[in-house]
């Protein structure tokens, strides 16, 4: 049955596209150009392609699904919110960036531009994929990429350091990753997500299960490197301090969504409804996901309390926040009611996605600000930005008290969703535990705020607030306040789409 | 006029959000005057709004669906009860007032701006927090006052005190917030909404057990504790006194203090259902109210005083509530309101006039130089003290005799005593403050008019409102009309009264005897003095052995679990590392161990996961 290519209705790829095209154009305008000259059209080009793909991917809604590319290509409203994500993260990342330029950090703007671009279209390539191959080239794209644009300020030896770093680890895990899919093909001897799904009942049965679970296991561990949970999240506190903060903010928000997506699609796409049906998926999948997700939130949270430096701290709560955002995954699965259609756990899930996205690049934009200021991301640096600049400090105390779940915040709601989740499915302790390392982060963020209030400037120079910049605050501090305030509209977009 | 109520809370934050606009700009007499629009403006509504409660005891519910949780509609809105309506009329009188005062009070600050824009934001958020339909809506607007509070307590940034107060007051009412939250979880599984009103008919069909009751109410009163400064999450609020005076009688006096014993009232089928979780409350409270006195009664500090007298007479309204009055206690909280409210702003006008003086060692003599601001503390003192027929007398009496009626005897004779001590070290204050001669250095100062007429206001007040229930129960039948609850209005016997009376005379007569005739000499104070006057000015070593055994653990475990981590997990990566990289590969010189290490840990993490799982399996 060999399909012309022609057939396929390309028009769904047109975001992909647009991406690809501009990646690909920039780099021969990068190369055209003098080395002298200003490369901010670079970043406004590239900004107004992330754009006009974010607007051809919302018009994709309410569509069928399609599938091209023989298979293992599919488009439907589950990529297509994830793809808003990670365009909507890329957005502000970018305009974040672009307040930079005048900054000595980047010497090769022309090059961080289009690397971020390759690394979004990853992403997208990774939510949308239906076959296991497709799936492996957008991991790849995104990694590479990331590999590169976290080594960006080459003559620093810490973005050296962490590059390196980000390369060996990136690379165990993709290994991880590689090993569990050869077991699933060989098992299955397919790498159509459906297919696999199709024949992993007849597998298990035959009894290859620990098979299954082995390829399970391998995936998972090798997923945790991009998601940055436990217990491949090691990386994450050297790379975040050593990579440029718009690059740390990709990783911390686009390669973590683009991670959770992948999770989930695996998940839901090729083992749930085979090892569903045996009643092994409540037993054994869903405790392995909470034992992960408890692992991540206990670490994250305890560890950040030491932590001296606002970039590590920031990536020891990334850390955490994946284990908040795993505990839906977790349980997404352990009722019944899941078959009919109950879609509160991706409404969950996409909610804390974009919580944490406006809260997350909202708090790295701030600390952009204070690093150009005080080239320092020490927590002492804040000390005294009240008195200096009071808007942003209670623009930042807005995003720390949502990053610590205190109301009336998009991260409080978000949290608050999550633990009505697991009360729902009756796990108790799950909450428990989430109650509790929620407590234990409310004092190092509050360390954070302190020092902002309460301790005295080390200078009295007011603080000049590029354009850019001040964008991403002000879209972070009016998402997180009016998410926080009417998640309605989130959740009930999100619940309303069709998931199955 | 009701079904406007909604807009009530909406002044406040419209005046929050011009001031915080125009913070820079607007000169001292606009800020004040866009502060006070907004909290009359609320006060005009409130008493349109408990008029037509009034004429038709009816409540009044309009909400609009905020979110489907699975099957559960979760609501936002407003529900106008009695206990709301009282609760509008109290705080947007007192906000009122205390706005006025302020003035006067604050005059010449250099954030005299952002100072309004936070009591108003405060304001917006207590009066939002009285009128929600639902435990969730009230728990956001129970942080968001947290919150209003904070920033207040630290409003003078430039104090290291005020700082660290804002810090305590945040951490320990945190606690009780974390209990209030997991409470609100906890219903939320068992009843399956958050509605107070379907929990309420969940409780009374019998829906949830017993013990699921006990327990839901004694989070949600550990919620209560950290607000309303209950023993032992009480240390907080004396601290708070770092923050401004109008501050402190506004909120940690007269308002967000008692929305403790307003979450309690508001919860109160909950309590009633279970018979331990009254007994909780009773005890904790009648504990709060004789500890708060005893420490009162030797305090140096005016505004710490009158700080643990606020803990003490919260502790009454807590037991009131857990000895089946709960007219009595909301009796209370209305007339504390007022005559706290009065003694913190006289106090704060006696520290104006000493010029920042805190300190009653460094004054006397006050009566002469300005009698009015004494008389109106005199009326404050009186009414706290229990003397008839001022308002306390009322409701203290009330409270009493819940206790008494409720076959609480011990709870009863602890409260006849703490009442007993509050007459004493309320007018030991008096006589320190006015009686004897001034031992300060500065000379003392005029108040400005603009402090003095709220507090007239609010004396007439504190007079007053004690009649509202006396001599018919006209208050007690409208508060309860309609919510099931049953007031108590068996006839007081005879000697309760009167005794009460004689025992705060006593009590007055021996501060007086003590401090007021022989107007002590300043020596006298600063000498250690006997073991239990130590134990009472060192408020029973409470701090010190939070410091010891919590504070210190936890800095322990924090160092344990640090040592932990640095020998134990980084030894044992670091020694499989070593061996590791020691037979396999020395030479290459990028190797630094650790991103062998991070590698290493994955490995072992997935090794794990994969030996628990067999494990589980082969054990099924």
């Amino acid at each position: 049955m060999e399909t012309n290519w022609l057939d396929y209705d390309w028009s769904v790829m047109l975001p992909e596209a647009t991406i690809a095209a501009a990646v690909l154009l920039l780099l021969v305008i990068d190369m055209l150009m003098k080395k002298e000259q200003d490369r901010r059209f670079i970043g406004l080009l590239s900004l107004f392609a992330v754009l006009a793909a974010g607007v051809a991917v919302a018009f994709g809604f309410g569509k069928e699904q399609t599938l091209i590319l023989d298979g293992s290509y599919l488009v439907d409203d589950f990529s297509l919110v994830f793809k808003l994500l990670i365009l909507g993260g890329t957005t502000l990342i970018l305009l974040s960036a672009l307040s930079q330029e005048k900054s000595k950090e980047i010497d090769y703007k022309g090059e961080f531009y289009y690397l971020l671009l390759a690394a979004t279209l990853g992403g997208m390539v990774m939510v949308s994929s239906a076959d296991l191959i497709t799936l492996f080239v957008g991991l790849e794209i995104l990694s590479i990429a990331s590999y590169i644009l976290v080594g960006m300020r080459k003559k620093r030896l810490e973005s050296v350091e962490a590059a390196w770093k980000y390369v060996v680890m990136g690379s165990v895990a993709t290994a991880f990753i590689l090993y569990g899919m050869s077991f699933l093909y060989g098992l299955t001897g397919s790498t159509n997500l459906d297919v696999v799904a199709e024949r992993i009942f007849e597998v298990t049965r035959g009894g290859y299960d620990s098979f299954v679970y082995l390829s399970l296991l391998l995936m998972l561990v090798g997923f945790t490197f991009k998601a940055a949970s436990a217990p491949f999240h090691m990386w994450a506190p050297d790379v975040y301090q050593g990579a440029p903060t718009p690059v740390t903010t990709f990783l911390a928000v686009v390669s973590k969504t683009a991670a959770i997506a992948f999770i989930l699609r695996i998940l839901r796409n090729a083992y749930l409804p085979g090892l569903w049906s045996m009643g092994e998926w409540q037993d054994v999948v869903s405790k392995i996901l909470i034992a992960i997700a408890v692992a991540s939130m206990i670490i994250g949270n305890v560890v950040a309390l030491r932590q001296t430096n606002t970039k590590r701290l920031l990536a020891y709560s990334s850390i955490a926040h994946a284990g908040y955002l795993l505990v839906p995954l977790a349980l997404f699965a352990s009722i019944p009611q899941f078959i009919v259609g109950n879609d509160v756990f991706f409404g969950s899930i996409v909610y804390y996605l974009l919580a944490y996205m406006l809260m997350t690049t909202g708090a790295f934009a701030v600390l952009t600000i204070i690093e150009r200021d005080r080239q320092d991301t020490d927590i002492r640096a804040f000390a005294g930005l009240y008195r200096r600049s009071p808007w942003l400090a209670i623009a930042m105390s807005i995003f720390l008290i949502s990053l610590a779940g205190i109301p009336i915040t998009a991260g409080f709601f978000g949290k608050f969703y999550i633990l009505l989740n697991a009360i729902i499915v009756r796990n108790l302790w799950v909450a428990g535990i989430m109650m509790v390392t929620t407590v234990i982060s409310y004092y190092y963020y509050f360390g954070i705020i302190r020092q902002m209030f309460f301790r005295p400037p080390t200078e009295s120079k007011k603080i000049s607030i590029p354009l850019g910049l001040a964008i991403v605050i002000v879209i972070g501090v009016i998402g997180t306040i009016g998410l926080g305030i009417m998640p309605k509209w989130v959740i009930e977009f999100v619940e309303g789409l069709s998931w199955y | 006029m009701i079904k406007f109520a909604w807009i009530i809370p909406l002044f406040p934050l419209v005046a929050f959000l011009l001031l915080m606009i125009g913070r820079r700009k607007l000169s001292e007499g606009a800020a004040a005057s866009i502060g006070v629009a907004g909290v009359l403006a609320s006060l005009s509504l409130s008493v349109a709004v408990f008029l037509e409660r009034l004429q038709s005891p009816s409540n009044y519910v309009a909400t609009f669906d905020w979110l489907r949780i699975d099957q559960v509609m979760v609501t936002m809105g407003i529900e106008v009860d009695a206990l709301g309506t009282l609760m509008l009329l109290v705080v947007s009188l007192v906000s009122f007032l205390v706005f006025v005062y302020a003035r006067g009070y604050m005059r010449g600050d250099q954030r005299f701006s952002t100072f309004y824009a936070y009591l108003s934001l405060f304001a917006f958020a207590m009066l939002s927090l009285v009128l929600s339909p639902n435990l969730l809506q009230i728990y956001l607007f129970w942080e968001l006052v947290g919150v209003g509070s904070f920033l207040l307590i630290g409003f003078w940034t430039f104090k290291p005190e005020a700082k660290a107060a804002a810090k305590k007051a945040f951490v320990v009412t945190r606690i009780g917030d974390v209990a209030f939250f997991v409470a609100i979880l906890l219903t939320f599984w068992k009843v399956g909404s958050l509605e107070l009103s379907q929990v309420f008919a969940a409780v009374e069909s019998g829906q949830l057990a017993p013990e699921i009751v006990t327990t839901i109410a004694i989070l949600i009163f550990i919620g209560a504790v950290g607000k309303s400064g209950q023993f032992p999450l009480h240390t907080w609020l004396p601290d708070a006194m770092e923050g401004p005076t109008p501050v402190s009688a506004l909120i940690h006096a007269a308002t967000m203090v008692a929305a403790g014993v307003y979450l309690v009232a508001r919860t109160y089928p909950l309590f009633l259902a279970s018979p331990i979780a009254m007994d909780v409350v009773a005890y904790v409270g009648v504990f709060t109210a004789i500890f708060a006195a005893t420490i009162a009664l030797v305090q140096n500090d005016i505004k710490r005083v009158l700080a643990y007298s606020t803990v003490s007479q919260l502790g009454y309204m807590m037991f009131a509530l857990g000895s089946a009055g709960y007219v009595a206690g909301i009796f209370h909280l209305t007339t504390h309101a007022f005559f706290k409210a009065l003694l913190f702003l006289a106090a704060g006008a006696v520290i104006v006039s000493c010029q920042r003086q805190q300190d009653i060692r460094q004054m006397g003599g006050l009566w002469a130089k300005n009698r009015t601001v004494g008389s109106l503390f005199l009326i404050g003192a009186l009414a706290i003290a229990g003397v008839p027929p001022l308002s306390g007398f009322f409701s203290k009496d009330a409270i009493l005799l819940a206790a008494y009626q409720d076959g609480r005897y011990i709870v009863f004779l602890v409260g006849v005593l703490a009442a007993f001590l509050t007459a004493f070290y309320v007018f030991r204050l008096f006589f320190l403050i006015f009686g004897g001669s001034y031992r300060g250095k500065e000379p003392v100062v005029s108040v400005p008019k603009v402090m003095v007429w709220p507090m007239i206001i609010l004396a007439v007040f504190a007079v007053a409102t004690g009649f509202v229930n006396f001599p018919t129960d006209a208050f007690a039948n409208w508060l309860v009309e309609g919510n099931g609850i049953v007031a108590q209005t068996a006839s007081t016997p005879w000697w309760l009264p009167v005794g009460m009376t004689i025992l705060s005379i006593i009590g007055i007569a021996m501060a007086w005897i003590l401090y007021g005739k022989r107007s002590v000499a300043v020596s006298s104070f600063g000498e250690p003095g006997p073991l239990p006057y130590r134990l009472l000015a060192r408020k029973y070593y409470v701090d010190e052995i939070y410091d010891r055994v919590f504070v210190r653990s936890l800095k322990g475990l924090g160092l344990i679990l640090q040592a932990f981590d640095r020998f134990i997990i980084e030894g044992l990566v670091k020694g499989i590392a070593g061996i590791i990289s020691w037979l396999g590969r020395i030479g290459s010189r990028l190797q630094n161990g650790q991103a062998q290490s991070y590698v290493l840990v994955s490995l072992i993490g997935l090794i794990l996961l994969v030996v628990s799982f067999t494990a589980g399996r082969l054990l099924k």
